[in-house]
């Protein structure tokens, strides 16, 4: 439990100046901003009202008032400005501007590569990270932020990645993501009366619907056909099934092979997606998923009669 | 105890920032509220304080004082090193760097982010409400060795990792970058046993790594980009295959193929691919809905897979 007087010291001089430019914050904001309880900030600030310039008396010492909970500087001393950022804090900004950049447009490329300049005027330092992203990017990125931000619906025709077919939904997109090389968007899909998640290089057209808004309903029940407690045993030349589906892998143990267990997942994709890694992915448990597969090999190889 | 050493802390960072002159040591141990004890104590206090506000990042410079004054160094904190600035930041540019830095979730790199925002937020600039950037992103969880890599990059270092792969175990390396891609974090730098650039996976490392008490042991070639050491699409190594796909099936197939002819319950199609461990499991994905017709050595590598799967 015991803080650092460094840690602490650290803390006042960030939250003086912090204050000054957030005259009458709540104690628990400031807690949530600098990610320390309210007990620890009560006591920075009894600690902090303290402290000041020789001389101490009230006109040299840092002036605050905390009342009800909330909190006001009226003489910094001399705390105005914030310090100066640490190569850590740098570092990781330029980082996430980085990865900020990968995702978007060229347009805001420039707008972020100007901003990186002007961030290191205030500390230039080497940056040990590169940022590289392949996604392709999606021509209905800005569409779809725009209808989460005011929860708008949206009609897509999607051509699916498990189902193999092509369908007119209604959505009420919720989130939007990148991982991997891809972007997915999460909604509630009316069609389906279902959350779903849809890959948006898959999204063949998109419409925005005039006035129209759907109602997320609320229901517990699964709508998969899901298997539970499976179990899997995969070689180490097949672990790309573990690193593009870290999604619905439960866990992992690392023997000779690697020992995978998986949450509830859709049955007929996971048995087109293991047998395309033949004898590389063993299925330990259950027995109806080994079968599945080993049954749908059998249907594709009579494709090929032996000459 | 921690409260009165924070408390001399935050008043010795006072003084002598607000100092224009350099204050004497012995001024700064009579007039600065919290050194106590014999001159030893005290004078053994100071150095310790000025090692820990170094520590933190804070300059504190060293000046000769004036002639009229003994023969005493004196000390002051330069403003313009101390404080922040970032000219002409703007609202709409700090709400971007608020955006990319909740990209970070809770993983290692959060922290830092985090309070580098804080600071910015201090500057006294107007927050701007008007992006409406709503992607977020989910990547591999970045492991803790960032910060032992960072330090062996920044002062050139060497460093001795165990790696799991099927031939060699022990990797000695030069770290040139770490490298984000495509959500996966890797390491890039000069490989010392096989005398070339590689890259590798940060969770495929086991254990911790050792990094060498030497600074300076290399040099990252000036004309270095990490672009041109990635594994990419070679024009020479694209195949060509001839499938068979089904009335209305395989849509994303057909996507990125290109139809030949049309039949009754049948389309034939060409698409390109790379790899064919990826491509065969793109095929078998699809069932009975597509079938090779070649090339011969795909068919005989899909035939293979399957009686695999079969046994």
């Amino acid at each position: 439990m015991s803080e650092s007087a460094l840690d602490r010291t650290a803390r006042a001089l960030d939250l003086v100046p912090y204050l000054l430019e957030h005259q009458g914050i709540s104690i628990p904001e400031l807690a949530a901003v600098f990610g320390t309880s309210e007990k620890q900030i009560n006591d920075d600030l009894i600690l902090i009202h303290m402290c000041g310039l020789p001389g101490y008396t009230p006109l040299e010492l840092i002036e605050m008032y905390y009342e009800d909970g909330y909190v006001t500087v009226s003489d910094p001393q001399s705390l105005k400005k914030p310090r100066n950022m640490n190569r850590a804090e740098m570092t990781s900004l330029l980082v996430s501007l980085d990865l900020l950049k990968s995702t978007r447009s060229d347009a805001i490329s420039d707008e972020i590569e100007g901003l990186k300049l002007k961030l290191k005027g205030a500390l230039a330092i080497e940056n040990p990270f590169v940022v590289i992203n392949n996604s392709k990017g999606s021509q209905f990125i800005e569409d779809i932020e725009s209808a989460i931000a005011h929860g708008k619906a949206l009609k897509i025709t999607y051509l699916s990645g498990s189902k193999d077919e092509s369908t007119e939904r209604s959505i009420l997109p919720l989130e939007l993501y990148q991982e991997n090389e891809f972007a997915y968007v999460s909604a509630w899909c009316q069609s389906s009366e279902a959350d779903r998640t849809f890959r948006l290089d898959r999204i063949a057209n998109l419409e925005v619907v005039k006035n129209g808004t759907i109602t997320k309903k609320f229901t517990n029940n699964s709508l998969k056909d899901e298997l539970a407690s499976i179990e899997l045993n995969v070689s180490k030349s097949a672990r790309t099934f573990i690193e593009d589906n870290r999604g619905v892998i439960a866990d992992v143990v690392e023997g000779g092979d690697f020992r995978v267990r998986l949450h509830p997942i859709d049955s007929d994709w996971l048995s087109r997606t293991i047998l395309g890694y033949g004898s590389e992915i063993e299925v330990v448990e259950p027995r109806e998923l080994s079968d599945d597969i080993k049954a749908r090999a059998k249907a594709i190889r009579a494709l090929y009669p032996k000459p | 105890m921690s409260d009165r050493k924070t408390e001399r802390l935050i008043n010795l960072t006072l003084a002598l920032l607000a100092t224009k002159r350099y204050l004497k040591k012995s001024e700064i141990l009579t007039n600065v509220q919290g050194y106590e004890g014999t001159q030893e104590a005290k004078e053994r206090m100071f150095e310790r304080d000025k090692d820990d506000l170094r520590s933190l990042g804070i300059e504190i410079e060293v000046g000769d004082l004036d002639v009229f004054f003994e023969d005493e160094p004196g000390y002051r904190i330069p403003q313009k090193s101390y404080e922040l600035n970032v000219p002409n930041l703007t609202g709409r540019e700090l709400a971007l760097l608020s955006i990319a830095s909740s990209y970070w979730n809770d993983s290692i790199l959060a922290p830092t982010a985090h309070s580098g925002i804080r600071k910015l937020q201090s500057l006294g600039i107007p927050a701007a409400l008007d992006l409406d950037f709503q992607i977020k992103y989910r990547f591999e969880n970045p492991s803790d060795l960032l910060e032992q890599l960072s330090k062996a990059i920044l002062e050139k270092s060497r460093i001795t990792f165990s790696y799991d792969s099927p031939s060699l175990k022990l990797r000695h390396l030069e770290p040139y970058r770490i490298l984000f891609w495509n959500s996966f974090w890797y390491l890039i730098g000069m490989d010392l046993d096989r005398k070339g650039i590689r890259l590798f996976k940060l969770s495929r490392f086991l254990g911790d790594l050792e990094m060498s008490k030497k600074k300076n042991e290399f040099q990252i070639p000036s004309d270095f980009v990490v672009a041109n050491f990635l594994p990419k699409s070679d024009p020479e190594i694209v195949h060509t295959a001839r499938v068979e796909i089904r009335r209305d099936c395989a849509a994303l197939l057909r996507r990125r193929g290109e139809l030949i002819t049309q039949g009754t319950d049948f389309d034939t199609y060409e698409i390109n691919y790379e790899t064919e461990r990826a491509f065969l499991r793109e095929i078998v994905w699809h069932g009975t809905n597509v079938r090779i017709i070649g090339p011969e050595n795909l068919k005989t590598s899909l035939i293979t897979l399957l009686d695999g799967a079969i046994k």
